[in-house]
This record gives C-alpha cells, sequence and structure tokens, in this order.
C-alpha cells in the first residue's frame, strides 16, 4: 500500500497506514459476499456499471481531496455539476456546436470554482458557510435557466463514449481515462512538491507561510481546479445519462464528501492518500449495487452511505481508544 | 472606552432588526397586501418551521458544531405522526406533539452521543445522521402518502388558530421558544457554557466545564426542535410524502448566520436567529412580489448567506481593529 | 509568617524531588528543558499524580490528581499561553463556571463589580465589560490571576509567564506578584529568564534530571552558581563567538516603513558578519524581519540582497535569492508539528530532491540524515512528528531546514527562547558556524547576553524606530537597555531584589 503522506502520532500513524489497507480489505469482503450472495455482481456488464456510476463521483473526488487535505470544504461541486450540464444542454439546445457547449460547461465550473476560492481567501470567508450558499446560488441559476426543462438529444458520438465498452469485453471505454486521471492524481498528491505544499496547508497554514508557500493562491488553485473538475464530472454526467437539467446530481456533493472521508482523508486537513479516496469511491458503489443486484429497496442505500460514513470517522477513534487501553495492560 | 463592547453587541441585534423593518417596508411598498394583517400572518406563518428550527440549532453553532441532520428529522417526524394518526383516528394534537418531541429527541441523542461522546466532527456526523434519516424516512414510508383525512381535526384547527388576527398558533409557539431560550442561553451557567465551549474548547476543557453535558443536550434539543418541526409541517401542509421539508437544512443555517450566530461559534443570540429567519422570509417575499421567478429561490438565498456571511467578518474585522487600537492608546 | 508547606518525594519522571514552599513568598523554579519542573508544576494543577513521596498543604495531605481538587485546596495555574475565551467579557471569564447567582439568574452585575474591584486590587485598569478578544498577552495574564483570587487561590503557579511580554509588562507583572505577596499568597514560578529571577524571587530551588540540586534563599546566591546547579559543569564558554573576516555587503535595508509598525529602518549586514537587532519585545524586530523576507508587507523602503532589489511581498523571491528565516515561533510558524522531522527538514529543499518533476525519498532519506549529524539533532525514526522532540531539537530541525537551503543571508528571530541552557550553546555555536561560512546573519534577540556575547554589531530598536548602534568593543548592558528603553532604567540586569 503507498505509503501515507504524513503521520500523526505512531498509533496514528500505524492506523493510518492500516486505514489504506482497512478500507481495501473492506471493499475486497463486499465484492466477495455479494458475489456469493448474488448471481450477477461479478459479470462484466454490472462492474462496468460499477465504474460508470462512479465516474462522476471520482472525478469530483479526486480534485476535492486536494481541497479538504489544505482544511477547506466545498460543499457547492454537485451543483457547479448541475450548472455545467445545464449551461451544455442550453447552449447545444440554442444551436451550438457541441464542442463550443462543452467548452462553456467547463468553463462555466473554473469560473465557479474561482468564485468559491475567491470568496474564501481573498475575502476571507469561511468555506463550509460560503460553499452552503454557493451550492444554493449556483443549482438555482441553473434552476433560473433551465427551470423545467431538459435537454435531452445529443450527439451520438459523445453519448456512446459515456455509455459504452470496448468491443465485448466489460471494460467500459471511460475506464482507462478514469484510471490514467487517478495515477496522475496520486503521483501529484504523494510525489511532488504541489502535492507536499497542500499538505503542509493543512497541517499548519501559518508555518506555510512562512515557509514561503503561498498559501491564498494555491488554495485558489486548488478551488478553481475542483470547480474544473465538477464541470467535466457535469459533462460525463449530461452525456452518460443523455440528459441537461438542472436536478442533475442533487445530492451528490455528500456522496464525494463521504468517499473521501471514508477513504481515509481527515476532515481537519493535512491527511489522506488518493489510492484510500478510489477504494472509498469504490465501496460506496459495490455497496449500492449490491443492494440494487439483491432488488432491496434502493433508498437503503442513503442509509448505507450514512453508515458507511459514521464508520468512517468513529472507527479511527475507537480503535485508537482501544489500543490505548490494550497499551495500559 | 467602556462601551464598545456593549455598542458591538446592541449594535448586532439592532441593525437586524432596522434592516427587517426596512425591507417589510420595502416589500411592503412593492406589494401592499405584504403590510396588512393578512401578508403578516402569511408571513408568519411560513417563517414559522425554519424560525424555530434556526433557534433550535443556535446554540449548536454557538458551540461551533453544526447540525445538518435536523431537515431530515422534520421530515421523519412528520411522517411518521401522521402514520400513528391514520392508523389511530382518536389522536389527538397533545400526542402528535409528544410523538415529534420523541423521535426529534432520538435523532439528536444519537447525534449527541457521537459528536460529544466519540469527539468526532459534527460536520461528518450530522451528515451520516442526514443520509440515515432521510433513507430512513423513504424507507418505512415505502411512498405511502398521508393527508388532511387522516390528520386528527384537533391538530389542522390548531394550526389555523390565530391571535389578534395576525399571529398564528405556530408562530406564538416560536415567540415562546425564543423567550425562553434566550433567557437560558444568557441567565443560566450551563447556557453560558456553551458560548465558553464554542469560543474556546480547549481552554473550556481545562477549567472544567462540562463539555460533554453541554454538547450531547445541545444536539438533542436540536432534535427536539426539529421534531416539533414536524408538527409544524403537518399543522401548515396538512399533508405529507417522504420527502417532506427536503433541502432546507441550508436554509436554517442562512437565517442562524444572517442572524448574527458565527460559524466560528461563541456569539451570537437566539432573537438574532429569529429576525435571520424573518429577513430572509421578507426579502423571499418581496422578490416574489416582484414577480421574480420562483426557480430562483434557492439562488437568493444561497447569496443571502453569502452576503450575511462577509457583513459579518466586515463587522468582526473592525471591532477588532476598534479593540486593538485602543489596547495600544491604553500602553501609551 | 505561617507555613504554607509542601513537600515531595519521587516520581517516574522525578526521583526524589523536593520542593518547600512558605506563604507569602515568591519562589522560582530553575532547571533545563526536562529537568522536572513543568511535572512538578503540573502535580500541582492536578494533571499527573506522583507515584512516590509526600505531598503536604499545610498540616494535612495534598490531595492529587484532579484539576478540580487542586482548585479546592487554593492551587490555581497561569500556563504560558493564556487561555481565556476571547467572546467572552473581561467579568465572565474571570468567573467563568462560577457565574454568581441572584435566584437561578446569574447577576452580571455582581460579576462586573466584583471583576472591576479585583484588578484595582492587582493595580490594573481594565474594563469587566469589554470581550476578551483583542487583549495583549500581558493583559490576558491579569485577567488569569483575578480569576485565581476570585476562586480564593493561595498558590499560584506560573509557567513562563513572562517569554512574551515586554519590558513595561514584565515590570507589571511583577507588580502584581509582589501584591500577591504582600497579600499573604505563595507564587512559584518557572523561567528561563535568569535575570528577571534574581529580580523578584525569595527563594530558589534548581532541579536537574528530575531532583532537586539546591534550594536557596535568592540573596545568598548567585547567577554563576545557580547555572553551574542547572547544568552540572562549568559553563565558562557560554557565548563561543570567533572573530570571522567580514566580507562585502550582502543585505542592505534603506527607509524601510509599514506605518503600524516600523519607520525608517536602514542598515546594513556584510557576509561572515552577525547584526543582533535588540530592543524590548513590541519595538518591531520581528515586523522588520518578516517585512524583509516577505512573510509581511511594507509600505515604502527598499531592500536589496546582494545589490539585487528584492521584491515586497515575496517569501519566493527571498528564497530565490537565498534569503532565510529562522521565525519566532517555531511551533506555529517554523514547524509543521504533526508531520516528520524528515518532511520539516526537507520543506525548502524540493530542488534538492527531485529529479524532473518527483520527489526521490531516499534523497530525503539522506538529507535528513545529513543535517541529524550536522546538528545533532536527537529523534527516534525520520519520520516521527517533530511535536515530540524537544524544544531544543525542534529549533534545531528548522536551523537545519533553513541552513539546508544554503542560504547568503539568515535571519534568527529569538533563535534560543525557551530552550535549556545546554542547547542554546549548541544554537550559538552553530550560528557562529554559519558566519565563519560566510553568511550574513541578522539576529534578533531580547536576552542582552546572548546579543553582547555573539554580535558583532548591535542595532537597537525603540517603538519601531531605530535608535542607536553599537560595535562590539564599545556595547554594554547599560547602554543597549538605555537606548532600548528612553534612557528609563527600569529593566536591568544588574539590580538583585
Amino acid at each position: 500500500m503507498s505509503v501515507p503522506t504524513t503521520e500523526k502520532s505512531p498509533k496514528k500513524a500505524r492506523f493510518t497506514f492500516t486505514w489504506d489497507t482497512s478500507i481495501l480489505l473492506l471493499l475486497l469482503t463486499v465484492c466477495v459476499l455479494a458475489s456469493l450472495t448474488t448471481d450477477n455482481f461479478l459479470s462484466s456488464i454490472n462492474i462496468s456499471q460499477i465504474f460508470s456510476n462512479s465516474s462522476e463521483i471520482l472525478i469530483i473526488g479526486f480534485a476535492l481531496t486536494f481541497l479538504i487535505i489544505t482544511g477547506e470544504i466545498d460543499l457547492s461541486v454537485a451543483s457547479m455539476l448541475a450548472l455545467s450540464s445545464s449551461l451544455l444542454g442550453w447552449s447545444y439546445a440554442n444551436g451550438a456546436p457541441i464542442w463550443l457547449a462543452i467548452l462553456i460547461a467547463l468553463a462555466v465550473g473554473t469560473l465557479c470554482g474561482f468564485f468559491n476560492g475567491f470568496l474564501v481567501t481573498k475575502i476571507g470567508l469561511g468555506s463550509l458557510a460560503v460553499t452552503i450558499g454557493t451550492l444554493a446560488l449556483y443549482r438555482g441559476i441553473a434552476n433560473g435557466i433551465l427551470g423545467t426543462n431538459t435537454v435531452n438529444e445529443f450527439p451520438e458520438f459523445w453519448t456512446s463514449f459515456g455509455f459504452d465498452t470496448f468491443g465485448t469485453t466489460f471494460i467500459p471505454q471511460t475506464l482507462p481515462v478514469i484510471i490514467l486521471m487517478g495515477i496522475g492524481f496520486a503521483l501529484l498528491l504523494h510525489n511532488t512538491p504541489f502535492g507536499r505544499r497542500t499538505l503542509a496547508i493543512g497541517l499548519s497554514p501559518e508555518a506555510a507561510r512562512f515557509a514561503g508557500i503561498n498559501v491564498v493562491r494555491h488554495k485558489i488553485i486548488v478551488f478553481t481546479f475542483t470547480g474544473f473538475m465538477s464541470g467535466v464530472a457535469g459533462v460525463v454526467y449530461t452525456f452518460r445519462f443523455s440528459t441537461a437539467q438542472a436536478d442533475n446530481g442533487v445530492g451528490l456533493e455528500l456522496l464525494v464528501i463521504s468517499a473521501c472521508l471514508l477513504g481515509g482523508v481527515s476532515i481537519f486537513g493535512g491527511i489522506g492518500t488518493m489510492w484510500g479516496v478510489v477504494a472509498g469511491v469504490l465501496l460506496a458503489s459495490s455497496v449500492e449495487s449490491w443492494l440494487t443486484l439483491r432488488e432491496i429497496n434502493a433508498q437503503w442505500r442513503t442509509i448505507v452511505t450514512g453508515l458507511l460514513l459514521l464508520i468512517s470517522v468513529a472507527a479511527p477513534v475507537l480503535v485508537g481508544k482501544y489500543k490505548a487501553k490494550a497499551g495500559k495492560i | 472606552m467602556a462601551t464598545i463592547f456593549k455598542s458591538r453587541q446592541i449594535s448586532r441585534e439592532t441593525s437586524l432588526g432596522i434592516i427587517l423593518i426596512f425591507s417589510v417596508g420595502l416589500t411592503g411598498l412593492i406589494n401592499p397586501r405584504f403590510l396588512t394583517g393578512d401578508g403578516t400572518r402569511d408571513l408568519l406563518t411560513s417563517t414559522a418551521t425554519v424560525a424555530l428550527l434556526a433557534i433550535g440549532i443556535a446554540p449548536i453553532i454557538i458551540m461551533r458544531h453544526i447540525d445538518l441532520s435536523i431537515a431530515s428529522t422534520v421530515g421523519l417526524s412528520a411522517w411518521v405522526i401522521a402514520d400513528f394518526c391514520a392508523k389511530n383516528p382518536g389522536f389527538t394534537w397533545v400526542q402528535c406533539f409528544i410523538i415529534g418531541g420523541i423521535i426529534g429527541i432520538l435523532v439528536g441523542a444519537l447525534n449527541g452521543l457521537l459528536v460529544a461522546g466519540l469527539r468526532l466532527p459534527s460536520l461528518v456526523v450530522t451528515l451520516g445522521t442526514l443520509y440515515i434519516v432521510r433513507g430512513a424516512v423513504y424507507v418505512v414510508s415505502n411512498s405511502v402518502d398521508y393527508n388532511a383525512q387522516e390528520m386528527p381535526p384537533s391538530l389542522l384547527s390548531l394550526g389555523q388558530k390565530v391571535f389578534f388576527s395576525v399571529l398564528p398558533f405556530p408562530f406564538l409557539l416560536v415567540i415562546i421558544a425564543t423567550i425562553i431560550t434566550a433567557w437560558y442561553m444568557k441567565f443560566t451557567k450551563p447556557g453560558r457554557d456553551c458560548y465558553a465551549i464554542g469560543s474556546n474548547p480547549n481552554a473550556a476543557d481545562l477549567v472544567g466545564l462540562k463539555v460533554f453535558r453541554r454538547t450531547f443536550l445541545a444536539f438533542v434539543f436540536s432534535g427536539f426542535m426539529a421534531g416539533i418541526g414536524g408538527v409544524f409541517y403537518l399543522m401548515r401542509f396538512a399533508q405529507v410524502d417522504s420527502t417532506a421539508f427536503y433541502g432546507q437544512e441550508l436554509a436554517v443555517v442562512a437565517a442562524c448566520v444572517i442572524g448574527g450566530v458565527t460559524i466560528l461559534g461563541g456569539s451570537g443570540t437566539v432573537v438574532g436567529a429569529l429576525i435571520g429567519a424573518l429577513l430572509v422570509q421578507t426579502i423571499q417575499g418581496g422578490l416574489a412580489a416582484l414577480g421574480v421567478d420562483a426557480f430562483w429561490k434557492s439562488a437568493i438565498n444561497g447569496f443571502l448567506l453569502i452576503v450575511a456571511i462577509f457583513a459579518d467578518r466586515r463587522l468582526a474585522a473592525r471591532s477588532e481593529r476598534a479593540l486593538l487600537s485602543q489596547r495600544i492608546r491604553e500602553r501609551e | 509568617m505561617q507555613g504554607v508547606d509542601k513537600r515531595f518525594g519521587g516520581a517516574i519522571a522525578l526521583k526524589g524531588a523536593d520542593l518547600s514552599i512558605r506563604a507569602g513568598e515568591i519562589h522560582a523554579l530553575l532547571g533545563e528543558n526536562g529537568a522536572g519542573k513543568s511535572t512538578m508544576l503540573k502535580i500541582l494543577a492536578g494533571v499527573h499524580v506522583n507515584d512516590d513521596g509526600k505531598i503536604r498543604l499545610g498540616q494535612n495531605d495534598f490531595i492529587t490528581g484532579s484539576p478540580q481538587a487542586s482548585i479546592n485546596q487554593g492551587i490555581a495555574v497561569i500556563y504560558q499561553e493564556p487561555s481565556l475565551f476571547l467572546d467572552l467579557s473581561l467579568a465572565e471569564n474571570v468567573f467563568i463556571g462560577r457565574q454568581p447567582k441572584k435566584g437561578i439568574a446569574i447577576d452580571w452585575d455582581f460579576a462586573e463589580q466584583e471583576a472591576a474591584r479585583l484588578f484595582n486590587e492587582l493595580g490594573v485598569q481594565l474594563d469587566p465589560k469589554r470581550p476578551a478578544r483583542g487583549l495583549s498577552i500581558a493583559d490576558q495574564q491579569v485577567v488569569e490571576i483575578a480569576k485565581a483570587l476570585s476562586m480564593n487561590a493561595n498558590i499560584i503557579l506560573m509557567d513562563e509567564p513572562t517569554a512574551a511580554l515586554s519590558a513595561s509588562e514584565v515590570e507589571r507583572l511583577m507588580t502584581v506578584m509582589r501584591s500577591l505577596r504582600s497579600a499573604n499568597k505563595a507564587v512559584i514560578f518557572v523561567s528561563h529568564r535568569l535575570d528577571e529571577v534574581f529580580a523578584i524571587s525569595d527563594h530558589i530551588t534548581v532541579m536537574r534530571d528530575g531532583a532537586t540540586v539546591s534550594e536557596s534563599k535568592t540573596s545568598t546566591t548567585d547567577l554563576q552558581r545557580v547555572i553551574r546547579e542547572m547544568v552540572g559543569r562549568e559553563l565558562t564558554e557560554l557565548y563561543p563567538k570567533n572573530e570571522h573576516p567580514i566580507g562585502d555587503v550582502v543585505l542592505e535595508v534603506q527607509a524601510l516603513t509599514n506605518p503600524a509598525y516600523f519607520r525608517n529602518i536602514s542598515f546594513k549586514v556584510r557576509a561572515g558578519e552577525i547584526v543582533a537587532l535588540a530592543g524590548l519585545v513590541g519595538s518591531g524586530r520581528s515586523e522588520v524581519a518578516r517585512a524583509i523576507f516577505g512573510v509581511d508587507q511594507y509600505e515604502t523602503g527598499t531592500v536589496k540582497i546582494k545589490n539585487i532589489n528584492l521584491k515586497k511581498g515575496s517569501p519566493v523571491d527571498a528564497m530565490a535569492k537565498r534569503i532565510a528565516l529562522v521565525p519566532e515561533d517555531r511551533r506555529q510558524q517554523g514547524l509543521f508539528m504533526a508531520a516528520g522531522v524528515n518532511r520539516n527538514i526537507s520543506m525548502e529543499s524540493f530542488d534538492q530532491l527531485k529529479g524532473k518533476v518527483f520527489l526521490n525519498f531516499k534523497k530525503e532519506r539522506a538529507l535528513t540524515d545529513i543535517w541529524r549529524d550536522k546538528l545533532s539533532i536527537k529523534f527516534v525514526n525520520q519520520s516521527d512528528p517533530v511535536d515530540r522532540l524537544s524544544g531544543g531539537n525542534q529549533q534545531k530541525t528548522v536551523l537545519a531546514k533553513w541552513l539546508a537551503t544554503d542560504p547568503d543571508f539568515l535571519i534568527v528571530d529569538e533563535p534560543t527562547r525557551g530552550i535549556d541552557v545546554g542547547t542554546k550553546s549548541e544554537v550559538h555555536r552553530l550560528i557562529d558556524k554559519a558566519a565563519g561560512e560566510g553568511k550574513a546573519i541578522l539576529m534578533i534577540s531580547s536576552e542582552l547576553p546572548e546579543v553582547l556575547g555573539m554580535a558583532d554589531r548591535i542595532i537597537v530598536m525603540r517603538e519601531g524606530h531605530q535608535v542607536a548602534e553599537f560595535s562590539r568593543k564599545e556595547a554594554t548592558q547599560e547602554k543597549i537597555i538605555e537606548a532600548a528603553t528612553t534612557g528609563k532604567k527600569g529593566w536591568s540586569l544588574g539590580n538583585h531584589i
């Protein structure tokens, strides 16, 4: 497993290391259980579905991980997705060529992300409250643009790219792209000065300042990038479902944040690994798939996501306490 | 010299009150019906639930925590009460309130145990319970809806009752709750402890304040209010499905922040939260009267929140500078 | 004087440590880092429990183990960083947790009146209604002391109370301590500032390696003897200074001004030279340093490094031009406490560590080893969080981080604050060595012996202005203090009790 990027106490250090492995183990366990209790879990179609359904969450999660590590949060990611999606649909429906519509969608996402970053850093407002506000603001704008309309007509090339697989295998065409992105971001976080600086800011913004890190600029970059990736996710979502509407992705922000936290990223900043996040996302999607295949009410998924989230924060604390008690004996 | 503190404190709530009066007046200009008895009654009715929740969540925010699960709790409470009523036709409104309260307390206790007991971050915990409760509503309700026929008539008539032809019963409850809670926060030790815990959690521990107890009870209180909010919901809409009150948690937080309860903790008052809730509703009413599409409603909410935070920060920076320069003067 | 008597035995961090305090006395507790002073205080405060030995309070046994019990027995602790509730009023802070009541409601009027009375008694002007936010550390300490008094504390423990105070604030604190003494309270304080210890205390207890080495009346002992007792050996070479060849001007500051903190600062530092920036806390020295490095802004003036203009407010530019700043507060500004020693040391040296794009972990390990040896930094694993290192080793880590960048100009801000005597001289030797390698060094220090011992030139600042400059030969303590305090001799090393 990858070496953790930072360590707190040795107890926690050992646990952070084990947390990544635990998540992987949990993922494997779920897969095994699921394949045993259902007929189709390991089928190519299903695995393809799992990856597809994870697309947007992974895409946004890659960027949001950096953001949470710097100690900030962005609850508006799903709204940025919706706004990008809406603008994609709206521009295309109003005659723009598809490539332009896509660019507009990406630009909007980037702009929104930048606006978030601007408010948080230059004006100095807390990211939780601010992004609660922009969450409403961006989706509201999306509502204002599209209302209850949806745009469903899109060029076949794009919609099938999102949907199809390679030949007869179960590998979705989007998978290699996502894997490459994952590797790229993991390297960025763990092996580059940029990643180190991100972690440093999360550990101590003041010490980061004195270490010559331009904290404001760094955070704005991370916020803007999160917006960009939300835009990408918006485009992917639109093509996957052939639908652009203002309601796209409602509630997605919680899924992404949950996956990141599940993957071992600390809400306090300074700690996290990209592999953990990927495992977290896949875990959540696998559980959903399992439930769907067993024809359990889809809404159980929300309950399970909530439970997983609680476990992801409670487990380290409980294990730490157990270890402390065991140590004393 | 001494009055800077007092004046900042006064100016926050008073200035909010002034802004509220101003907004009411402005909206009244655009839509004269707004200023009539009917208009006021409508305003108070539509604000009641959010206001109640804002009062419930204010102590939590003051303690530097947050509770995102309140809206889901309202939905759960509303549906379960309706379910009971449908299955037991002799239900009275008193029993409705009791059930709502119990449900709210249970959810609040769960939050409280996790946040206060295990010291987990409240954002994450209440995010989790938000999910769990929301999912629970869907699963338990199984897409069954209830409407006015199943509600106890005593409850519905209570919801319609209006005093002095402007004050709806639910809002009367809100006012009573505000008075009691505000007094508690200002004049009792547990209330003051909440401010201390929010201002400096570490020091609160060191000084021996009962942090666990206060935090736990604060979440129970917030849950309780949300449970009662479920009753309010039924009184107002006389129907419920599994998506009741979906997504309103942010409106509540916005009302608090606008009302001067800073996200950073340690300051703000329950009265401010109430004024904040009224303000948000008034502005929405005003914009609706201007013919602004209902679709823009959430955008406006978001915008208001950002403006509120901005103003809040400016005020804080200004008073900090004033205090600092006072200190420099004292030094000389 | 009635005896308020306490005697300790031993514990694991302490072995046979004794301490005797009488009512109405100011008692200093001295010792190097790790000698056990903090542990003693914490046992009294109820945070730790001693495993062995006896503690008696007056005629009775002292109950240990809980902060509440200690409070009930009349113990109050003032920590180095006072932690008040910034959003609450001063009166409320004084009465936190014990607000006076009228019936079931809190009686705010009474609280405010009582607080005002206590502030008066301590000889301080503070408004009980104002929030604690914006209060200086010195004022916050006074509020804490008022709180202690309102709890009927008889023994007040202070852990390094003067570490962050200006001279006038130290004076005021000493006045407060004297008034506590006249009220027959006992004050135990831990300090590394030996001059202040000799100025105010009645008794001194010296600890070393967990045991008590000596206890004497302050009037019957002296600085040299106390240092010897703390260190266990003669420290003849406190300040290992060598003469170095002084080269060209490396740093030139001209008319640097930031109206809030300093005005019209101009000076030069040459290669191989150690220039000390002396003055009282609050005179603006750290602000000047931060402005030079770019962490803070300045309004007018220029900073030139090797005759090239330095960009305002850009630490990146400063670092690119080989400037380094070892900041004042190593915990908040100099280190990432939760990160490992290796990550901290390599923080500024990414260029050395990376290939084209990616970092090389092996090189990082090697780098850490090199500096561990060069500076004798003590730790177990490279990945140990620096939180667990002693203050002295932490400071060395910060130094290592910056020395690894091989700067031409190095600023050290209070390099030996809160460090034990042994490590202090190590740090001084390192600074001297850096000068010997041709670096230009600007040293900010509030400890006059350090300034006089290490500097080639001393620049004195007062209230944001540059007021004097002395060469090594002509400088004396008196001259520096006089320049730093408008000629008033309020704070002098030479006066005892």
